[in-house]
């Protein structure tokens, strides 16, 4: 009888000890997927508009279900609003700022990284100082530059300020990857009579071209998403990159609020799906930049 | 040349097109522009008077605009600095759980972060929209349709209207750099701790926070750099409106230096931006260069 009583109360104690464990993971479970939900909800907001007509939108509210599925909204905003333009401009820029500056960082980050001399020290710390400079303490002095560089207006004057403000950044990444090569791998091909640049591009970039993808990605979505920059040097139609070119198409369908959502759908799209699909990369190499270790 | 004489030179030469480009493309104009703010310059004419401090004295003592702009800036330091923060270390310690669909989730409260600005903002400015906005429908559906408005178009609500979405962008970040830190926590740290009888909120306290330090000064410090940098939100979701009631330094400068051609005055107010902002860049590049 007591031994029965004991191995009730045991069991007792169990559910209810299983229970106070599981409890508040439901509870935190709930309040995290109602959070996500509302996270989400503003996506979901721009996709319904971008797909229905205005007079649906008038007349029946942002929340209602489309009455009429109606996609050329999005053809009209890529057309009327001069899309392919812009995306040809931040994709060129794209694929010329983004392996440029990472090569001139790369080529900084291997001194940096694996040889010891006077002043490495104060050199990346004068680099790292840039990771705090605001951008606004550089535009009429570099808008007088490009001027007399006669490229004012036009997208290669982009480049240089793309390049200087992508440097710290990359160049304190890279550092810390490249310092997790075997320095054995290095003095092996000294030994067989490599010089320090083909050690650079024969050892160190192919090891580190984990490294290299993900600043790829972070740099790329960077010069997607730069304003102010381009706001200040850009001032031709046929030069304006996406989020300046977004920002004239809202000028001029203000109030045309389901093509002009379209318009911001076509982009973020590319963004989003790049994010979705190589978000292992993106992540581990901001959080690379912020903590190390 | 002589073996010594190379090594010490190709270290150098590894540096040379960063340095250069750093040089000429950075602190060159951002000394420019120094010179430029102790002028009355317009930015288009060819001449310009010296003015010596006047525009920074301007800048905080006598400009109405500038001095608003400063504290808009500090209200959105103090908002951005509490709230994400806060809620990005709430979630990295729910997300670092055994959790059905914790990547979904992380997926979610990050993605915000690496959309471009200018398209957050045109997103929250439909949301906000007086007539038809997402925020004013739901007031209406709940019964509380006295309470809509053009959030964006009303003294009061225009700049805590961008704080909220300042925060739906903001909190991925924290929860990021968090989870990496909690991730970096030793599991013998908290047995260690719970054979000596240590539970819940005393884990907590005595070693989760501890080990989380490194990652409140990323977090915190980048919090209030960026909050002084503040541009892209306000310049598509109100234009520092109404009124100039929502400008912050970030586009008071831009207004003045390439709307008004007060270059000088513009680059007196992106000089005061970058004398707080590296302040507090101090604690950040002493982390990040510690090795």
């Amino acid at each position: 009888m007591a031994a029965i009583t004991q191995t009730r109360v045991a069991t007792k104690r169990s559910t209810s000890a299983h229970i106070q464990r599981t409890w508040p993971k439901v509870v935190l479970w709930i309040f995290l997927a109602v959070a996500a939900v509302i996270w989400l909800v503003p996506f979901f907001i721009i996709v319904l508009t971008s797909l229905r007509s205005m007079n649906d939108l008038i007349s029946n509210g942002v929340f209602a279900w489309p009455t009429r599925w109606v996609p050329e909204n999005f053809t009209r905003a890529w057309n009327l609003g001069n899309f392919s333009t812009f995306f040809r401009n931040s994709l060129i820029l794209i694929f010329t700022k983004v392996p440029l500056g990472i090569l001139i960082a790369s080529l900084a980050a291997y001194p940096l990284a694996k040889m010891r001399f006077r002043g490495s020290n104060i050199v990346f710390i004068f680099f790292l100082i840039g990771l705090a400079v605001p951008i606004h303490v550089t535009l009429t002095p570099l808008l007088v530059m490009m001027k007399q560089l006669g490229i004012a207006g036009t997208l290669p004057a982009l480049i240089p300020p793309y390049v200087v403000f992508g440097l710290p950044f990359q160049i304190f990444v890279m550092r810390g990857f490249l310092r997790t090569i075997p320095s054995e791998l290095i003095e092996a091909a000294r030994l067989d009579g490599a010089n320090e640049l083909s050690v650079f591009f024969r050892i160190m970039l192919p090891l580190a071209v984990p490294a290299l993808i993900t600043l790829f990605i972070i740099d790329s979505l960077g010069t997607w998403n730069e304003l102010l920059i381009a706001l200040v040097l850009i001032s031709s139609e046929a030069s304006l990159t996406v989020p300046v070119g977004l920002l004239r198409f809202q000028g001029q369908w203000s109030s045309r609020y389901t093509e002009l959502m379209a318009g911001v759908v076509i982009s973020i799209a590319p963004i989003l799906f790049i994010y979705i699909f190589l978000q292992r990369y993106l992540v581990s190499g901001l959080t690379a930049g912020a903590l190390k270790e | 040349m002589t073996h010594r004489a190379r090594s010490r030179i190709i270290p150098w030469l590894f540096l040379l097109p960063s340095l250069l480009w750093y040089l000429i493309f950075l602190v060159y104009p951002m000394a420019y522009s120094f010179v430029i703010s102790l002028t009355d310059w317009d930015g288009l004419s060819k001449g310009s008077n010296w003015v010596g401090l006047a525009n920074y004295i301007a800048v905080i003592f006598n400009d109405e605009v500038s001095r608003l702009a400063i504290k808009n800036n500090l209200l959105w330091t103090v908002g951005t600095l509490l709230i994400p923060t806060l809620m990005g270390l709430f979630l990295a310690i729910a997300l670092d759980q055994k959790l059905p669909a914790r990547s979904l989730f992380r997926t979610v409260f990050y993605g915000p972060a690496v959309l471009p600005l200018v398209a957050v903002g045109l997103i929250w400015a439909w949301m906000y929209n007086p007539q038809f906005g997402f925020i004013n429908e739901v007031l209406k559906a709940i019964g509380l349709g006295h309470l809509a408005r053009g959030w964006l178009s009303v003294f009061e609500t225009a700049l805590p209207a961008t704080f909220v979405t300042a925060i739906w962008t903001g909190i991925g970040f924290s929860m990021v750099v968090y989870l990496a830190a909690l991730q970096g926590i030793p599991a013998e740290q908290y047995e260690a701790a719970r054979m000596d009888g240590a539970t819940g909120p005393r884990l907590f306290w005595h070693i989760t926070l501890p080990w989380l330090r490194e990652a409140h000064v990323i977090v915190l410090s980048l919090a209030v750099i960026n909050s002084f940098k503040v541009f892209d939100l306000i310049y598509t979701m109100t234009y520092g409106g109404p009124g100039r009631s929502t400008q912050v330094m970030g586009t008071w400068m831009y207004f003045n230096a390439f709307q008004y051609y007060h270059a000088g005055y513009g680059s007196a107010i992106a000089w005061v931006i970058a004398l707080i902002t590296l302040v507090f860049a101090v604690p950040y590049v002493r982390h990040m260069s510690r090795d």
